[in-house]
């Protein structure tokens, strides 16, 4: 199983961040590289269940399903259904986890996943720093660090 | 149920804050409120189930039994045996976690326990505050930190 881990700290409180990141269809309005999404079968995006279909910059098409959004944890853990890339068994998690002595948060994003042991370090490389710390980066230029 | 949750980050690699905070009985060596500490039975304070016994300060003692401790996951867990202070079912839980962008550690501490009608708030500040963010604060002293916040 191969396993992918970045995190970081948000210059706004947990509840502040959670608010832009918590929308299962809202990828496009705060992460660079997704170009538009939209949930299947006209579903509300916090039903858990439902499935987002989005597009990177690059047109490329992922599909991934809602599997557990917790407002009180500050959670949001999807699996991939359907990804350009060549993995199998991708499961993630984005947790937001409040900072008690200042004004900020402490925020994850993991991932595990199985695919042909010669892909895995181009993969894990490219979900840490592609997605994962790009999506924090593009969070720390709109709250500040 | 009273629940209590303080966090922090420090200035330092997670290695480094482990070391300092995984020595069940080393509380001793940083932590304002105690002045001494030992564990009974002359167990290893890194046997879970283990004991600590603490003088504190003002001259009270108080006993906590370790529940729980991973040097996988950076986290320990204790309950409260004795204590002069009205705190019922306390159980806590310390969680580090690395900042991977910054070689900082995030540290968690957080507890339930009960206590008696009326007392919520007064215990739930002295736990919050003389605790465990003055344990923060004694940390970063101890380490030669900065303030980070």
């Amino acid at each position: 199983m191969a396993r992918v881990y970045v995190s970081s700290v948000i210059g706004a409180p947990a509840e502040k961040v959670w608010e832009r990141v918590r929308d299962f269809n809202g990828l496009p309005n705060w992460h660079p590289r997704i170009r538009d999404s939209r949930i299947e079968d006209a579903l509300p995006s916090d039903k858990v269940g439902c499935i987002r279909s989005f597009h990177l910059q690059n047109g490329e098409l992922i599909r991934e399903k809602l599997l557990g959004l917790s407002d009180y944890d500050l959670y949001c853990t999807y699996e991939i259904l359907e990804s350009p890339m060549p993995l199998e068994e991708y499961v993630a998690t984005l947790r937001l986890t409040p900072i008690t002595d200042g004004a900020r948060c402490f925020i994850e994003w993991s991932a595990e996943f199985s695919c042909d042991p010669e892909n895995e370090n181009k993969l894990v490389n490219g979900i840490a720093g592609d997605v994962f710390q790009t999506g924090f980066d593009a969070l720390k230029r709109h709250f500040g660090r | 149920m009273v629940r209590v949750r303080r966090s922090t980050v420090l200035d330092a690699p997670i290695e480094d804050v482990w070391a300092v905070i995984r020595d069940f009985n080393g509380h001793d060596r940083w932590h304002p409120v105690v002045a001494k500490s030992f564990v009974e039975r002359h167990r290893n304070s890194d046997e879970v189930g283990c004991v600590r016994n603490f003088r504190l300060k003002d001259g009270s003692v108080l006993r906590e039994q370790l529940l729980a401790l991973s040097d996988l996951e950076q986290t320990f867990s204790y309950c409260l045996l004795d204590t002069p202070v009205p705190l019922f079912n306390y159980v806590a839980h310390v969680r580090l976690a690395p900042v991977t962008d910054g070689d900082m550690t995030f540290w968690e501490w957080e507890s339930q326990f009960d206590v008696p009608a009326g007392q919520d708030q007064a215990l739930a500040d002295l736990v919050g505050n003389d605790i465990y963010q003055a344990g923060f604060e004694a940390v970063r002293n101890h380490m030669g930190l900065g303030s980070e916040t």
